[in-house]
């Protein structure tokens, strides 16, 4: 009895386990800059969003990542509904390469991820600077850029090994 | 290429618009809302206000606590560092320790200066309220260097008040909900502050970098700040208090503006005051009264001693004059003395020719015939002449 029971926690946490990371690191601002380590930071977010609905499209529903967007809005300060909007067109961009994809590289995922990136990026700097009148250090979104970009490699592999080897979920 | 235009519209329709078994909403539907959400967002309507307090509120609260494992990872790696750098920072504490007693003296002789000064020019002083807050959330972001703080609208924090860290400047609030505020740092690329640049004195705005420091705007080329100044806020325009030591100017230069190490460390504030201040008009009671007397007073005595000066000199003056006159009196008693004493002796001259006369008249009849020439006596006088005059009173010829 216990023992189906802490199975099923252990599933339902594990089935859940994308949305958990998503709400910690946004909630967390998860980028290790206790660190100190100047320019040194990433977008685990995207990283996670991007991953999830191009591989498993069943681990992160559009209604968490569109609070997950609000939530990570209030912690860092930026206008309420425009992380949510970059965080569903990343959706929409992954869903779309899911979609015309009919041999999945991880090559070619990263070089998409790259272009997403530069454009959600692009789009959320010019959207700062002409609508809301805040200045952004471009040098530190273009380092932000470039770290989401090459730690995706690294948390693909993880993302990887954690859903077929620990919650046992395959790829899409 | 009609084919391909087809599969991209098919994939894109089924990107954005097909639900499909597990998604709930489409995506395209949630984009609309978000943008919805920005527009409106952007109007200061007093129910949005309310909503997005409560939802900031409710969100602060759980970043604060999903926070915990991270801030417990922070605090290892710090304690780590300070055990490493503990004989160093011993060390240097030790020499600056002394620096600092030796400055110390100095200092307290300065403030007490300023104090009698300020008293003298009759400056305003400064009263503040001051709140203690404890930083809940401090995720340095790419687009804003901001730290969230416990304290809110409850507590009486209103926006635009300023933030330190002991006497140091760390910041000013931006956002105020009702337990939570948010405080934008001097760090962000958004933040501008009036600031004086000693010993020079130097009037420049600081602005920040983004990242761990601020630089020095719009100075000219002739204020060049010299490494090692001190940076204060200025107080002009009335936003901050001016003196607050915020930091100093560092050895090195950011394409020609000097750059600005904050005394305060941004990525360790635990707790930070949050502080208002007005100007007040030498009020404490009696002094400004006292102040106003004593100058109506010593008008009174400035008047006073003009108008003794003016009737010192009207005395000098009319001395001067008496002077000028009793010399004028005397030469005119010595004058009429001369004069009297001229018609006196005529007196006595007229007198003594008088008497002379009388003399002469009653000798004459006794001895007119002794000196009057005459048929018989030739060889004497004829009347009227001195000859004759002389032989009367000598009563004849001897």
């Amino acid at each position: 009895m216990t023992n189906t029971y802490s199975t099923g926690i252990y599933k339902r946490i594990s089935s859940n386990l994308p949305i958990i990371l998503l709400f910690f690191s946004v909630l967390n601002e998860f980028d290790f800059n206790f660190l100190n380590t100047e320019y040194f930071s990433f977008n685990f977010a995207y990283i996670l969003i991007f991953y999830y609905n191009l591989k498993k499209k069943d681990g992160l529903g559009y209604g968490a990542i569109f609070i997950a967007g609000i939530v990570n809005d209030v912690v860092v300060g930026t206008p309420i509904g425009l992380s949510s909007l970059f965080y569903l067109l990343i959706c929409g961009a992954a869903a779309y390469l899911r979609n015309i994809t009919l041999r999945p590289n991880l090559f070619k995922d990263w070089i998409f991820f790259l272009i997403t990136l530069l454009v959600i990026n692009s789009s959320s700097y010019m959207l700062l600077i002409l609508f809301f009148e805040f200045e952004v250090d471009y040098f530190y979104i273009l380092t932000n850029t470039f770290f989401t970009f090459f730690l995706y490699y690294f948390f693909s592999y993880l993302f990887n090994f954690l859903e077929t080897k620990i919650i046992g979920r395959i790829n899409d | 290429m009609e084919s391909s235009r087809d599969d991209f519209v098919i994939a894109i329709r089924s990107a954005f618009i097909k639900t499909g078994a597990t998604q709930r909403f489409s995506l395209i539907g949630l984009i609309f809302f978000s943008i919805i959400l920005i527009i409106l967002g952007n109007f200061n309507l007093k129910f949005i206000e309310y909503v997005r307090s409560g939802t900031q509120e409710i969100i602060y609260r759980a970043s604060y606590v999903v926070s915990g494992p991270e801030n417990f990872l922070k605090n290892i790696n710090l304690a780590t560092k300070k055990h490493f750098n503990f004989y160093n920072d011993y060390q240097k504490n030790k020499l600056e320790l002394e620096n600092l007693r030796s400055e110390n003296l100095l200092n307290k002789f300065v403030i007490e200066e300023n104090l009698r000064l300020m008293s003298v020019i009759n400056d305003y002083l400064i009263v503040s309220d001051e709140v203690v807050a404890k930083v809940l959330i401090d995720k340095q972001s790419v687009f804003l260097r901001s730290v969230i703080v416990n304290k809110g609208s409850k507590d009486n924090i209103k926006l635009g008040m300023i933030v330190l860290e002991g006497d140091y400047l760390v910041g000013k609030i931006i956002e105020v909900n009702f337990l939570t505020s948010r405080v934008l740092l001097l760090s962000d690329l958004n933040s501008k502050i009036p600031v004086s640049i000693e010993p020079k004195g130097i009037q420049s705005i600081l602005s920040g970098t983004g990242n761990v420091d601020g630089i020095i705007q719009y100075l000219q080329e002739k204020h060049k700040t010299k490494p090692g100044s001190t940076v204060y806020t200025s107080g002009s325009g009335g936003l901050f208090k001016a003196g607050i030591p915020i930091g100093i100017v560092e050895d090195m230069e950011l394409n020609n503006e000097s750059v600005v190490s904050f005394f305060s460390d941004f990525s360790q504030l635990r707790f930070v005051k949050i502080a208002s201040y007005s100007e007040a008009k030498f009020d404490i009671s009696g002094k400004a009264k006292e102040i106003e007397r004593i100058k109506a007073e010593a008008l009174k005595a400035q008047k006073l001693a003009h108008e003794l000066s003016i009737d010192k000199k009207k005395n000098l003056k009319a001395k001067i004059e008496a002077e000028k006159l009793m010399l004028v009196k005397d030469e005119e008693i010595k004058n009429l003395k001369k004069e009297i004493q001229t018609i006196a002796d005529k007196k006595k001259q007229k007198n003594q020719i008088a008497i002379k006369n009388e003399h002469f008249i009653i000798l004459e009849k006794k001895y007119s015939r002794k000196c009057k020439k005459n048929f018989f006596f030739p060889k004497l006088y004829k009347v009227g002449t001195p000859e004759y005059k002389e032989c009367i009173l000598n009563k004849g010829i001897k």
